[in-house]
């Protein structure tokens, strides 16, 4: 009797083990594929044939549409480039060379992917019409507050990631490294 | 019982709950996307219509129809069913404006992606067919000297979708990108003997 009660435990702390393995491998962006490039992650796999079973079970539980390899890339970023979460009371700054791509597009979403309303009705510019420097460099700002430039409004309190998507971009699927040097970097200013 | 023997036990017994944790994990994660019964495909067919392309709603916030859509981007579908005939997809793109076409099963995963660089005399004309259906296809067209001008492409299942993006540079081309992607028609073919 004793010995059939340690199988039932055994067998339901594997179960749970097992289950909350399952939980925590969905939950933190765990995938073979995943690339990451200073704050950017991207999962260049998921554009094409052979998805791994992490992959598709994590596609599943989110409903994402992937883009197709020949169509481009998306990038997530949870952090800024030092590392710490995004957060809705600071103001960032978005900045770099022209990523290597027929367009992008970059937008703020909630960490679900959401778009976040705004009474501005922007969430997020595309490469055609965003002010550039001179030397064809560029910044976008993200901030609560109202900013001259390219400037995306953030949500007074929800939380934010950034969705950068690359159309026809230069980064092949095969490719499972990239230059953190070729994506933009996200600084953080003053928090209030 | 001697000590080595508790401990031998002792490891059986975890090594036992360690191989359930580890079929459990393997189970849950290759049966999740079933499970979830949100596969792209089932939530497509409430927006558009089988056999023809469908406008998408544009992403607005509370209003996308899959997260971590692009709110730049109109996109339609077509929901293919090859079990009858192949299916055509087909239509005049525009050179300067960027439109990407993504063939799809069920689960969304992608078997073929194209954009508007790959159309040839700015048309796309792509065939999606079975197997079985190209090999009677080309066993009727072996006689004809003439290359194949459309791209023929092997679905890898019968049912699946097409999904076209179209990307509006600005805001005030929004109207425009979706008069580009309502060029792109999606038919069923006649049926091969």
């Amino acid at each position: 009797m004793i010995l059939i009660g340690k199988f039932i435990l055994a067998a339901l702390v594997g179960a749970l083990i097992g289950l909350g393995l399952t939980s925590a491998a969905l939950q933190n962006d765990f995938g073979f594929g995943a690339v990451t490039a200073g704050p950017w992650t991207a999962w260049p796999r998921n554009g094409g044939r052979g998805v791994d079973p992490y992959a598709r079970a994590m596609l599943a539980k989110s409903g994402e549409i992937p883009l197709g390899s020949s169509e481009g890339l998306s990038f997530i970023a949870r952090a800024d480039s030092g590392g710490r979460r995004l957060e809705p009371g600071c103001d960032y700054i978005v900045s770099g060379p022209t990523p290597q791509a027929r367009y992008w597009t970059l937008t703020v979403m909630t960490p679900q992917g959401k778009l976040l309303a705004n009474p501005s009705g922007r969430s997020g510019f595309t490469s055609s019409e965003i002010l550039r420097a001179a030397d064809g460099s560029f910044a976008i700002a993200l901030s609560r507050r109202a900013r001259p430039g390219n400037w995306i409004p953030l949500a007074e309190n929800d939380p934010f990631i950034l969705d950068l998507r690359l159309y026809e971009s230069e980064f092949s699927t095969s490719m499972l490294a990239f230059d953190a040097a070729n994506l933009p970097t996200i600084a953080r200013e003053v928090c209030r | 019982m001697n000590r080595l023997d508790r401990f031998l036990a002792g490891l059986l017994w975890l090594l036992g709950v360690a191989l359930v944790a580890v079929a459990v994990h393997l189970i849950a994660v290759f049966d999740l996307p079933r499970r979830l019964g949100n596969d792209p495909m089932s939530r497509l067919s409430v927006l558009a219509k089988p056999g023809e392309m469908s406008q998408l709603p544009l992403a607005r916030p509370g209003a996308e129809w899959a997260p971590f859509s692009d709110p730049a981007v109109a996109q339609g579908v077509c929901l293919y069913d090859l079990t009858r005939a192949p299916v055509r997809v087909s239509g005049e793109v525009d050179a300067d404006r960027m439109l990407t076409l993504s063939f799809r099963t069920p689960s969304g995963e992608i078997f073929y992606s194209m954009t508007d660089r790959a159309a040839q005399h700015g048309k796309i004309d792509v065939l999606l067919l079975t197997s079985e259906q190209l090999e009677a296809l080309e066993a009727d067209s072996e006689d004809d000297d003439e290359p194949a001008q459309e791209l023929r492409l092997i679905a890898p299942a019968a049912k699946g979708f097409v999904l076209v993006n179209a990307l509006a540079a600005f805001p005030s081309e929004a109207e425009e990108s979706r008069q580009r992607v309502k060029a792109i028609t999606c038919a069923p073919e006649a049926p091969l003997d």
